[in-house]
Order: structure tokens, then C-alpha cells, then sequence
């Protein structure tokens, strides 16, 4: 039994390292992180909208034609004050964060 | 009669153990729709559950990312050269839930008045929200009127990150450190957060429960390391060790029914997949433990529970995108009871104990939810583990119940639920008329159920 939950322990602990590490190594830059840390839940890593929140909330792709076609002054505003079912981070993020953000969605076509 | 080192007897040890477990089981979750997560994300209940405390897709990556997803005003720095950096929510995460409740039995229990008001029931603090960069919780304390103290309820304190990658795929994954075996769970087709999502406190309910269905609630302590991988699997362990809420520390395990030797590894494997308007989910998990009742020390019962879960969610778009749900779990438990047998509580050292559970929700909006659901436990029968008493015995030392639950909730606002349940017997501790031994039918603990919660 000892012998088990050792391996069991050994097990996670590993994993753990494991997933920490390439995290770590995987340099992101300012915008790459605000979009981790505020977009992805919905939009996905690739602003496809693809995971299940993304599909049940029908998150727009951000990069199609239709969000990729808006300005950036257009963008800026949507972030900053919310659309739909789209909740405004406008409280949250700073001004120069959001137009970090809106260059960050115009390079995710060219990242698929 | 025998008895453990410190003198008590560990017949009556099981007895309490038993009376108190299908409080604990039947009791439901105790956790919710929390306001403070809705101050947090400026997001409605209803973003995060079909119905309070059912997750949808946002809900489950929200509880994924650590409760941490925020679009209100922050206190932040950002990290920079050798600096830490800083998020604090500028709204402290708290919130409040009350309860009160009516439940009437079909049969009074002999020499109790029939037909109880609870006011309240209970009442809740939630310390739930982002604590910083990574890390939140769900952590709630709970007023329990009949006990009339406050005490520990359902813990989920976690890290989460989800800037990994494997195999070219996005990867979540943190740690929890939490009081329940799958309350860390993301899903509502395990017990922690499974259906019945209310429940009274006062009818007669089943002997039997598995370790894994709500026995260990709030009784120990896990820290665990969890996964998603590319949205569609979930891995999940935790390792638990006893710790009793009011008990002395060191523990001594005297008076408590499981003191865990060792650490008990619980585990959770879960795949599921959606389309924009499916949500599916099948899973297993499972838990393993050895324990001693009543001491520290001394021969060990052991315990081996392997479960397998289920859940879909419908959306109907041609129905204003109401919502059908269907979930189910089976639970196998493999028990070695070489302590209880020795200590004269259980006659045969070697039990089983099935439980299958199931039900069906309709979600008409966030309005109104109606759910139908049926329970079956079966098992090794033992006239010492499952003795004869009035009410809440057995007469054959049957553990086998099964009966149904209808329950219909009504939300004028989102953080409103007013709620009536009718739980029907079939069997109740192993027979339909007459199981324990002193005239009383299944169906005598039939009980209906007025409840009205407020959350703030």
C-alpha cells in the first residue's frame, strides 16, 4: 500500500514538473499575457472561440474577416466597454493594456 | 463488549457513525451561486450555471482557472526585474446565504412533532473570489441551526495556470488544497456537487453510503494536483489525510468512524467534448483508504471505492436555449473491514456496496428548473454493520435502498431559489414494510421539502 501511494505521490509530483516546466520556458510577452489571462477563457488560446465556454457563448472568432475588419479604435471599445454577452474590462485594464491587447488580436490570423 | 485503547466502545462509535453519515450524504451540497464571483467578473449567476450550483462551460473554466478571472478594478503591479508583483481585488470576495426551510414526513418519527420549520436552516460566509495572481477559493463556513454553531464547510483553495502547452495543445492545470473528496471536482455527476442540489435535514434517510459519497465531506484534508488538457481531459489526484473539525491535535482518533492511516489517494479521470450546443462529459474516479475507527492504531479497515460518472447538457435553441441535462454515476465500494469485525461492529469482514444515482433536469431559462432523479444502494447485508433500531435501522441488515427525488425550483431572481422536493422510498435499509423491526414502511420517511435561499 505505501508502495502505491508513493508512486501515486511521485506520480503527481512529476506531472506537475512536467507541465511547469515548458510553461516557464515559454516566454510570453505583455499582451500575450493579458490575453492569457483575460480572453482565453472565452476566445480560446488561438481566438478561434473553439473550447466549450467558447461554443456556449458563442465567443466571435477573432480572426475572421468580421473582428479583423473592425478598427482598432472599434476593438479598443469593445474591450473597454463590453458587448453583448462580452463583460467590459474597462475597470480592469489599463489603456495602454487594451491597445496591447488590439495589436495582439491583429497578429492571431497570422499566428493559425 | 469490546472496546479501543481509550475506553470507548466501538459498537457505539459505529452507531454514531451511521446516524450521522446519511445526514452528511443526504445533506446535498452545501455550496451555491456566489455572489462574490459575480462582483468579481461583473458577470450574471447565469454565466457561470445553468442553474445554481450545475456549472456551464464558463463556469467549469472558471472554477478550472482558479476562480481568478476578474473584470473589476484591481490593486496591481505588474512583476518587474526583481520585484514581485501585486492583484488584489479592490472588492473583498465575501458573501452571504440563508436559508430556511419546512419538511414534513409522511409518518411522524415516534415522539417528534411532525411537520418542521428550520429558521434558518443554515447560514453561510463565502470567503470566494481571486486572492491574487493564480490563486482563489471557494471556502465557506457554514450556521448550522440544530448543531447551533458555526462550523467548517466545503474548501477549494487553488493555483491555476493556463499558459502551458503539450503537444502543441493548450494545457490548464494547478493545485487544490480542499476538505471533500470531489469538491474540486467540474462537473455535477459527482457527489460533492451532485443532485440533489438542496436537501433537508430532518427525514429519516439511508444507513449506507460510500466512503467517496459524501462520508469523508469536511472530515479531511487533501492536497492535489489537477489538469486540462486541449479542453477536453481532465486528470486529476489528491491525497487526503483525516482531520476532524472540533477534534483535538494531535489527532487521537477517538470518536471519529474514519482515522486515516497513511494518506488516501483519491482520482479522477475525466473526457469530455462539446459542439455549441452539446456538452458531454464521461469520467471515473475513485478513492482508496485504510482507517481505523475510533484509534490511530491497531488492525485497519480498508476501503476501495471505483466510480464512473456521466453528464450531457442539451441546449435547446428552439426553445429560447433552455437547457436538458441528464447525469449519473455509478459507485462500486470493495470494503475489508478487519478492524470492525475484530471490534464485534461488522460480522462479515469482507462487504460490497453498489450505488447508482441518476437524474434529469429541464432548465426553462434561469427561471424555473424541474429534475427528476432515482437512487439505488445495494450491498453485502450484516446484521452488526447495519443493526436493528427503530427508524433508522434495519431490521435484516439489508443496506439496500433505493427510491426517487422530484424537485422543482423556482428563481424570481437569479440569486433567489425557492425550492420544493418530494423524496419517495421504495426500500429503505433493506425492506419496503416493516424494515426496522418496529412496524415502519419505506414509505413513512417520505418527506416533502419547502425551501427559500437567499445568496448576497
Amino acid at each position: 500500500m505505501r508502495g502505491i501511494v508513493l508512486r501515486f505521490a511521485l506520480g503527481i509530483l512529476t506531472c506537475l514538473v512536467i507541465l511547469v516546466v515548458p510553461s516557464r520556458l515559454h516566454a510570453q510577452s505583455d499582451a500575450a499575457k493579458v490575453y492569457k489571462a483575460n480572453c482565453v477563457l472565452c476566445h480560446s488560446d488561438d481566438g478561434s472561440g473553439s473550447s466549450p465556454t467558447g461554443k456556449a457563448l458563442k465567443a466571435r472568432d477573432l480572426r475572421s474577416d468580421e473582428v479583423q475588419s473592425r478598427t482598432d479604435a472599434e476593438l479598443a471599445e469593445v474591450i473597454t466597454k463590453g458587448r453583448g454577452k462580452m463583460p467590459a474590462f474597462g475597470a480592469k485594464l489599463k489603456p495602454d493594456d487594451i491597445t496591447k491587447l488590439v495589436a495582439y488580436v491583429r497578429e492571431l490570423p497570422k499566428k493559425t | 463488549m469490546l472496546r479501543t485503547e481509550c475506553g470507548y466502545s466501538l459498537g457505539r462509535i459505529f452507531l454514531k457513525l451511521f446516524a450521522i453519515l446519511p445526514l452528511v450524504v443526504l445533506a446535498g451540497p452545501c455550496a451555491y451561486a456566489v455572489p462574490s464571483y459575480s462582483r468579481q467578473t461583473g458577470l450574471s449567476c447565469a454565466s457561470c450555471h445553468y442553474a445554481p450550483p450545475e456549472l456551464n462551460a464558463f463556469g467549469r473554466k472558471f472554477k478550472l482557472e482558479g476562480y481568478t478571472f476578474a473584470t473589476k478594478p484591481e490593486v496591481s503591479e505588474d512583476e518587474k526585474d526583481h520585484n514581485s508583483g501585486l492583484r488584489l481585488l479592490e472588492a473583498f470576495p465575501l458573501s452571504v446565504l440563508f436559508d430556511t426551510s419546512f419538511t414534513s414526513t409522511k409518518s411522524p418519527q415516534p415522539t417528534t412533532q411532525n411537520g418542521n420549520f428550520e429558521f434558518p436552516q443554515a447560514a453561510s460566509l463565502f470567503l470566494a473570489g481571486s486572492w491574487g495572481n493564480h490563486v482563489g477559493s471557494f471556502l465557506q463556513v457554514t450556521y448550522d441551526s440544530q448543531a447551533d454553531h458555526f462550523t467548517w464547510d466545503n474548501t477549494d483553495i487553488r493555483y491555476a495556470n493556463n499558459s502551458g502547452h503539450l503537444f502543441g495543445k493548450p494545457l490548464t492545470f494547478g493545485t487544490t488544497f480542499n476538505n471533500n473528496p470531489t469538491v474540486e471536482d467540474l462537473w455535477n455527476s459527482t457527489p460533492a456537487w451532485g443532485y440533489p442540489f438542496v436537501s433537508n435535514n430532518v427525514a429519516p434517510s439511508p444507513s449506507a453510503a460510500a466512503i467517496i459519497n459524501g462520508s469523508l465531506a469536511q472530515d479531511v484534508a487533501g492536497l492535489g494536483g489537477y489538469t486540462m488538457w486541449n479542453d477536453h481531459l481532465y486528470v486529476a489526484g489528491t491525497l487526503y489525510r483525516s482531520e476532524h473539525i472540533g477534534g483535538t491535535q494531535p489527532n487521537p482518533g477517538t470518536g471519529f468512524g474514519f482515522n486515516i492511516r497513511g494518506v488516501a489517494p483519491y482520482w479522477r479521470l475525466a473526457w469530455q467534448t462539446s459542439t455549441q450546443n452539446n456538452n458531454l462529459e464521461i469520467g471515473t474516479y475513485g478513492m482508496h483508504l485504510k482507517s481505523s475507527p475510533g484509534a490511530i492504531t491497531g488492525p485497519e479497515d480498508g476501503y476501495t471505492d471505483w466510480a464512473a460518472d456521466f453528464q450531457y447538457d442539451r441546449m435547446l435553441p428552439q426553445l429560447k436555449n433552455d437547457v436538458l441535462s441528464f447525469r449519473g454515476t455509478y459507485i462500486r465500494e470493495n470494503s475489508s473491514l478487519v478492524a470492525s469485525f475484530g471490534n464485534g461492529a461488522a460480522a462479515v469482514v469482507g462487504h460490497h456496496l453498489n450505488t447508482a444515482q441518476a437524474n434529469v433536469e429541464y432548465h426553462f431559462g434561469t427561471r424555473l428548473s424541474g429534475a427528476v432523479g432515482y437512487f439505488n444502494v445495494t450491498g453485502t447485508a450484516d446484521p452488526l454493520l447495519f443493526a436493528q433500531a427503530p427508524v433508522s435501522g434495519s431490521a435484516n441488515g439489508s443496506p439496500a435502498s433505493n427510491g426517487y427525488l422530484l424537485n422543482l425550483s423556482w428563481w424570481p431572481q437569479q440569486n433567489i431559489d425557492l425550492a420544493v422536493q418530494y423524496t419517495g422510498y421504495l426500500r429503505f435499509n433493506g425492506a419496503g414494510t416493516n424494515y426496522d423491526g418496529a412496524g415502519r414502511n419505506a414509505g413513512a420517511n417520505n418527506s416533502t421539502y419547502l425551501l427559500v435561499r437567499f445568496v448576497f
